[in-house]
């Protein structure tokens, strides 16, 4: 299962949304995606890449602008 | 014609006999076909004819825990769903917080399984690290991650 889907089972606040790139072109466009898998936060930034899960967790919520402590091991 | 081989399905049957906990919810939403064109965002839908069959073979696979409601966008305005085909899998009276957009193929249908056996059983599987930081959200948080089926 994807760290998306994991984040959103986890909490109420968290949408996952995995986006067949191929079948939307257009928003695969609009979004940058020239490799995937490409994780888009709040359809603002975003990260390409598969990441661990410590990693790509505080990735996301910085993305989104939330104060984190860094991850003690990276990952 | 089915999607899943019938090895793969007697698979699925067997897995989600061990690991579905609970009843899950599949909505799949979707619009008249349009074969495989891909056609502008709005019009047709090149895969929904799969996805249905895809999802009727996840329910199938375990149809005392699994249910499916496949809403047609184009007769249900208020659905609030755009882009199609979209399946969302959610606790029975959840709210649906994880989906899929377009046909979950590949690997992809490997997170679809995963996803309703994690959902079944409330457990994300995520660290107590992790857990502690998304407590800290206050706002909602859009996930979204593009992928191809390989």
């Amino acid at each position: 299962m994807s760290l998306a889907n994991r984040m959103a089972l986890a909490s109420e606040h968290v949408h996952a949304l995995t986006v067949e790139a191929n079948e939307f072109p257009e928003l695969s466009r609009q979004f940058g995606v020239s490799g995937v898998p490409r994780t888009v936060i709040n359809r603002a930034g975003a990260f390409v890449g598969a990441l661990p899960e410590a990693q790509f967790v505080e990735t996301a919520l910085k993305l989104a602008g939330v104060d984190i402590e860094p991850a003690p091991d990276g990952g | 014609m089915a999607i899943l081989s019938e090895g793969v399905r007697e698979q699925l049957r067997a897995r989600f006999a061990e690991r579905l906990r609970g009843p899950v919810e599949l909505t799949l939403y979707t619009r008249p076909g349009s074969g495989r064109l891909i056609l502008p965002s709005g019009v047709g839908c090149a895969t929904c004819d799969e996805a249905r069959e895809l999802a009727e073979e996840l329910r199938d696979a375990a149809p005392d825990k699994v249910s499916l409601e496949i809403v047609d966008v184009s007769a249900t305005p208020d659905a609030n769903v755009t882009e199609v085909p979209t399946l969302r899998v959610a606790a029975p009276g959840g709210d649906p917080r994880i989906a899929w957009q377009g046909l979950p193929g590949g690997f992809e249908f490997a997170t679809v399984v995963d996803a309703m056996e994690r959902v079944s059983a409330a457990d994300p599987g995520l660290s107590e690290q992790t857990l502690a930081w998304l407590e800290r959200l206050q706002a909602d948080l859009e996930v979204m991650v593009f992928a191809t089926p390989t």
